[in-house]
């Protein structure tokens, strides 16, 4: 500015354009506010996304940058037993947690919306599971687990409700429900909390509205709260299936997706693969076939979101 | 690259073999400790060693005070930088992808097979060390050898044995540890008939899932691999043997043991749930040490056992640590200098002794050498020594055999069939289908 005034008034020709002039108008401004955003996006998402389908697509290694197999690592996957019941494991790992999450979620929030003494500190308390760091509590779990010592299995005996304990991570069918149950632990404060935030926004004038005509508790919740949270609800449902499906944590810290591959979910067999075995481009491939499924449920909740956005 | 190093101006130029020759002529002392010959050269250089902790912690503060001498000696900075032990893998797998991080690093069995291109030869290195201690096993030769050229040198393995609890074998009926798998299933029926279990690792633990399954393995006969490391031999009446005397001693073992991951079968012994186990000498060193009476109780209550001969031979399996000497780094000299400071005299006995037996060297010399401690229940490492070998034995630690182990296919084979999931037969058609995938993938 300085400097234009001064040409102004040294009596030089006018600058044909200023920075104001240019931000004012949107072919410019607008690029200008996204081009940040862009950057970052193709830095930190396009960019390894792409490396990951070049690796996927290659027989790259730890220490050999390897060369272009075309689909050989997915040829090799669909034909192997591991890679196939890793597959089956995340369907029935995902679809298990999301569920127990999507049940409690909902039922734990409907109690946290009630009036009750405390309510502000158990509504802190029970984000919990949520806040502690996942190694941590997978390792309180492992110890409650654990084939030596489990202190569930204390419990069980000694309060006489069975003679002896369970194989919680021994048995292949009760280490998947295991480590099912850990994940809807620890995912489902945030389903609750997210809920419980959308239960608030409801008016209570139409609860009011529905008890003078006569509707009893489940009409009030069918007919007002459910259609009112499911967008919520919905939300917190895709974000949940994306999580799981790709989780890694708790089933590594837990069995390492043993016993006998029957909790390997793609998440860790992929770091088994490429890291551990220094398979990269196998372990790339591994993890590249998460994306249909997950593709899906984007795209699915993307139009939702547009949709929601235009009316 | 600090160059000169072999014929620095006004100096006689003096070899490493002659220099180790006229070191061992006068009696062997510190013959590769700090050569002054590299010393100005050095001067203001650094080398970043990357290594985790080992189990004895003097054996770290002896590394980090050999660092400080040679870095008073010779003026080149070296640096100990400690990692996790999960973490220092990844990080070694840093450092040869982008060339940066480190310069000498501890590094493990299939290392030096998956990045023998990324790392510096020291052959020469590797002949003038083994000639000072009488050669090196052939389990480091395994390890360290690709292509006839050494790309690592062998730091030391740390065998796994049976520890068993004496009072219990005792009151079973056993005074001694049994020298057959025959015996030792015995053992294990009366261990349980008398509510003591036996335990062995069936679950997905990196280290134990291989220590308590190699050994019956190649004690029946069966392997992996020819060898030359390239055609699958697992599928054999050998290896059915095996997976047979498993599925039918684990019939007597503690339940639980297919979830087992490295720290269960240590916590299950210390706790009095196991009368023997497969581990490495920690649980005894920590129970000596321990002041809880009754956790040093466990300790005179206990012994270690050699792995029964089988129809094969007597065999054992566990970590083994290596120097991976990076090519990508810019100090080379530094590299060869520390080695020679490790490798000598003056340093490597004391370490190994003060080590217990935990990591012993895997030098054919070290027999005659006052490295073993004096207690005898430790004694047997020094045979253990001897018979431990590498997966994919007697093939090399192929990254084929490091992706079969990393997948846990040999601990599956055999959890399979303990598990009655998979008949014997089946789950070793199962795993030589894995392995048969794996090696058509790499030779691909």
């Amino acid at each position: 500015m300085a400097r234009s005034a001064s040409t102004i008034a040294s009596g030089g020709a006018a600058p044909r354009w200023r920075l104001a002039d240019l931000l004012e108008r949107e072919r410019i401004l607008g690029p200008v506010l996204v081009g940040p955003a862009v950057v970052l996006l193709l830095a930190l998402v396009a960019y390894p996304f792409a490396v990951a389908i070049g690796y996927a697509l290659s027989n790259r290694t730890l220490a050999d940058p390897g060369e272009f197999v075309g689909l050989e690592n997915f040829v090799y996957l669909f034909d192997n037993q591991i890679y196939l019941q890793t597959l089956r494991n995340t369907f029935v790992f995902t679809a298990g947690s999301v569920t127990i999450r999507v049940v409690l979620g909902v039922s734990l929030a409907l109690l946290l919306n009630e009036v009750f003494p405390f309510r502000r500190l158990v509504r802190a308390s029970v984000l919990l599971p949520w806040i502690v760091p996942t190694v941590l509590g997978t390792m309180a779990w492992l110890w409650m687990f654990n084939p030596n010592f489990s202190v569930i299995n204390w419990a069980l005996v000694h309060s006489g409700l069975m003679t002896q304990g369970l194989n919680w991570l021994t048995d292949p069918d009760l280490a998947l429900f295991s480590v099912i149950v850990v994940n809807a632990w620890r995912g489902t404060p945030f389903f609750a909390i997210t809920v419980l935030a959308a239960l608030q926004a409801i008016p209570g004038e139409l609860y009011d509205a529905a008890a003078i005509d006569g509707a009893g508790k489940l009409q009030r919740f069918r007919h007002i709260t459910l259609p009112l949270i499911l967008p919520v609800l919905l939300t917190a449902l895709v974000l949940s299936i994306i999580w799981t499906f790709s989780d890694f944590g708790i089933v590594y810290g837990l069995t390492k997706g043993g016993p006998m591959n029957s909790t390997h979910v793609l998440a860790t067999l992929s770091y088994q693969t490429g890291l551990a075995a220094g398979n990269i481009g196998e372990g790339a491939a591994i993890s590249l076939t998460m994306l249909p499924a997950l593709l899906v449920l984007i795209v699915w909740q993307l139009r939702r979101i547009r949709r929601s956005t235009v009316t | 690259m600090i160059r000169g190093l072999k014929k620095p101006a006004g100096r006689r130029a003096l070899s490493r073999r002659r220099m180790l020759a006229v070191a061992t002529a006068v009696g062997g002392a510190a013959p590769l400790a700090f050569p002054a010959i590299a010393q100005n050269s050095l001067r203001g250089t650094k080398l970043t060693i990357l290594a985790s902790n080992w189990y004895v912690p003097e054996n770290n503060a002896q590394l980090d005070q050999l660092a400080a001498e040679v870095t008073k000696d010779t003026g080149m900075e070296v640096r100990v930088e400690r990692l996790a032990g999960g973490e220092l893998g990844t990080k070694v797998a840093s450092v040869i992808a982008t060339g940066r991080g480190g310069d000498l690093a501890v590094g493990v069995e299939f290392d030096t097979y998956l990045y023998a291109s990324k790392l510096n030869d020291v052959t020469n290195l590797a002949g003038e060390i083994g000639g000072m201690y009488g050669g090196w096993y052939e389990v480091a030769k395994a390890a360290c050898v690709v292509g006839n050229r050494w790309k690592s040198l062998c730091i030391g393995q740390a065998p796994a044995a049976w520890n068993y609890r004496v009072d219990q074998f005792a009151a079973a009926g056993y005074d001694k540890f049994p020298d057959s798998f025959d015996e030792l299933l015995k053992a294990a029926k009366a261990l349980h008939a008398k509510g003591t279990p036996i335990g062995m690792t069936l679950g997905h633990a990196s280290g134990d899932g291989r220590s308590t399954n190699y050994p019956v393995l190649w004690a029946f006969g069966g392997k992996e691999f020819s060898e030359d490391g390239k055609t699958v031999t697992l599928d054999s009446p050998q290896t059915l043997k095996a997976v047979e005397w498993y599925a039918e001693i684990y019939k007597y073992f503690i339940p639980g043991t297919t979830a087992w991951l490295d720290p269960d079968n240590n916590q299950a012994f210390l706790a009095g749930k196991v009368s023997a186990t497969v581990n490495v000498n920690t649980i005894y060193l920590a129970s000596r040490a321990a002041t809880d009476p009754a956790r040093k109780a466990i300790a005179d209550n206990m012994n270690h056992g050699l792995w029964p001969r089988g129809p094969a031979g007597r065999f054992a399996n566990y970590n083994i640590n290596v120097w991976l000497p990076f090519a990508s780094s810019p100090n080379k000299e530094g590299q060869e200098h520390f080695l020679r400071a490790w490798y000598s005299r003056k340093f490597l006995p004391n370490w190994t002794k003060t080590g217990q037996s935990y990591f012993i060297p895997t030098f054919a010399g070290f027999e005659k050498e006052d490295v073993w401690p004096a207690d005898p229940k430790l004694q047997i490492f020094r045979e253990l020594n001897k018979i431990n070998r590498l997966p994919g034995y007697s093939g090399p630690p192929t990254p084929a055999v490091a992706e079969a182990v990393s997948k846990y296919i040999l601990v599956d084979m055999f959890a399979k069939a303990c598990t009655g999931q998979m008949k014997p037969a089946q789950a070793v058609k199962w795993a030589a289908k894995e392995y048969e995938q794996i090696a058509r993938k790499r030779r691909s």
